[in-house]
């Protein structure tokens, strides 16, 4: 161990001292260079400003090259919107499609990522060898391999990502009616619209509708198992009460969005969900 | 006699000009540290490769100067963030370019970071002695990523809305510390006005402060022990002598050692 150290002890010196014979002085050698690759940074950030603002405008109806000036102002009333991160948390946000809940959301969001992030601090300590030659790291080879294979992919999968709008979910609900049988009660209807506009689809799937987000069950069967209109109530306007951390609290006391009728209807379609007979 | 006036004039001129120089270093030692970083040595075969962590500090200090005059105009509330942001957009001289290069520089900066840390590792840069210099690098691409995240939320339209509620949900999974994280950032039951200024001041004080430090201290290192040299290079700084006077090192005749015993 200490042979070890003494080595790449040795090797530093042997590095100072040949920067210190061979070396060439930073100004103006590298710092050319730098100046240069600096003014190219500059250069590509006010071009993409540049691109972004002259093709938004051409076109007002389309969102330009590279994507709308500014979007429609938040809403926290009507959530038929889609939720996007920026680009570079993609495959965090398709991570977590892979992982349902509830046994294992937790890899998805937060095992993965720590794991990853602890391994990447150790890196040091975990490649102790002096070589840093690429031919004779093969493992690193590899790892940087499948390192950028795998965030390629799910960026990738993150960005063309499908989503259903709460519009298009709001066409179905005749159609959940007919195949979950509750076409006469009016509540459960009304509880299914809201349910499609209210942007449960966000995170769950409800007959191949939606989008397994956040690791959320699919509720197209929820309604076996007698639990109850009131059971269902209280759990979307409160889901910590049943130690559930991660979905909203829609209540309004809890300072969602749905007053008490509206979570009424929620209730009744969500009962009324018994999967389509076989 | 004209000759001897003009160079009693140029003196004057350059005490004028070293006085204020000499009056600093005296009293600061800055000359001296500024003169050491610009004329140290690093290794010969430096190119290309090594300008991107420069390049990364350039695309932080875009982020900074923008972020400056962005802040001068945005109003962080969620009654008038939207509308500010619109003015900054649509009305204000030139805001758009501002907006423009914060919003696109953000990407920037993150890839940088990344192509960066690719560098590092792939010519094996974070081995010793430069160790604690891969974790404070390691440190400041999770402050950056942090930065999008909040800044991301700051524009206040449906988007950075209904992503920033995934976010913090996403952190309410955590063993343990879920319930306070969500409470620490939301700051209420749900994301309103106290979550945006939660966030704006995170954005714009904590983060950036933090990065600035580390960036410092990232710099000292590199400073300090040097940068390496691409590892495939034949002149490689540090790299390993051959004993010149054991005859396996030559190789017979027709390969001698280079420089001379040698082996690189």
């Amino acid at each position: 161990m200490s042979r070890r150290l003494d080595e790449r002890r040795s090797a530093h010196q042997r590095y100072k001292q040949d920067v210190g014979e061979r070396g060439k002085p930073f100004y103006p050698f590298a710092m050319f260079h730098d100046t240069v690759m600096s003014l190219v940074v500059v250069s590509v950030i006010t071009a993409l400003a540049v691109i972004w603002k002259v093709t938004a405008n051409e076109e007002p109806d389309s969102s330009g090259w590279l994507g709308v000036l500014y979007g429609e102002e938040a809403d926290p009333g009507t959530t038929n919107f889609i939720p996007r991160p920026d680009w570079y948390f993609y495959f965090l946000f398709y991570l977590l499609r892979i992982f349902k809940w509830p046994e294992s959301v937790i890899l998805g969001t937060i095992g993965i990522p720590t794991i990853l992030l602890i391994l990447l601090f150790a890196l040091p300590f975990i490649d102790l060898r002096r070589e840093r030659r690429l031919l004779r790291r093969p493992v690193a080879i590899v790892a940087a391999i499948l390192v950028v294979l795998s965030m390629g992919v799910l960026t990738y999968k993150g960005a063309t990502a499908e989503e259903a709008l709460g519009t298009t979910l709001v066409e179905a609900v005749p159609e959940w009616a007919q195949k979950q049988g509750f076409e006469g009660d009016e509540q459960a209807l009304a509880g299914g619209r809201l349910f499609a506009a209210s942007g449960c689809g966000q995170c769950h799937i409800y007959l191949g509708l939606g989008s397994p987000n956040l690791g959320a069950p699919e509720l197209t069967e929820i309604g076996n198992g007698d639990r109850g209109i009131d059971y269902f109530r209280q759990y979307v306007a409160n889901p910590r009460e049943f130690g559930n951390q991660v979905m909203t609290q829609y209540g309004e006391e809890f300072g969602g969005s749905l007053n008490d009728d509206q979570l009424r209807q929620i209730a009744t379609f969500l009962d009324a969900s018994k999967g389509t007979k076989e | 006699m004209a000759a001897a006036r003009k160079s009693a004039r140029r003196a004057q001129v350059e005490r004028l000009i070293t006085y204020p120089i000499d009056w600093i270093e005296e009293r600061s030692g800055l000359i001296g540290g500024l003169k050491y970083f610009l004329l140290r040595k690093v290794p010969g075969d430096t190119g290309w490769f090594h300008t991107l962590g420069s390049a990364t500090l350039t695309a932080f200090i875009v982020q900074a100067v923008t972020g400056v005059i962005l802040a001068m105009y945005y109003k962080p509330d969620p009654d008038k963030a939207y509308e500010s942001i619109r003015f900054i957009t649509d009305d204000l001289t030139l805001g758009w370019l501002v907006r423009g290069m914060h919003r696109w520089g953000a990407s920037v900066f993150i890839i940088l970071m990344f192509f960066h840390m690719a560098r590092v590792f792939l010519f094996g840069a974070y081995k010793y002695p430069r160790e604690l210099n891969w974790i404070l690098g390691v440190l400041l691409l999770v402050l950056g990523m942090l930065e999008g995240f909040t800044g991301y939320l700051l524009p206040w339209d449906q988007t950075s809305y209904w992503a920033t509620v995934v976010g913090i949900n996403l952190n309410g999974t955590a063993p343990f510390l879920g319930p306070f994280l969500v409470n620490l950032l939301q700051g209420g039951a749900e994301i309103g006005s106290e979550t945006l200024t939660r966030f704006y001041a995170l954005h714009m004080l904590v983060l950036p402060g933090a990065i600035a430090g580390l960036i410092g201290l990232h710099l000292y290192l590199v400073i300090r022990l040097g940068v390496s040299s691409p590892p495939w290079s034949p002149d490689a700084a540090g790299a390993d002598r051959a004993e010149p006077d054991r005859p396996t090192v030559r190789k017979g005749l027709t390969q001698p050692g280079r420089r001379g015993g040698y082996a690189r």
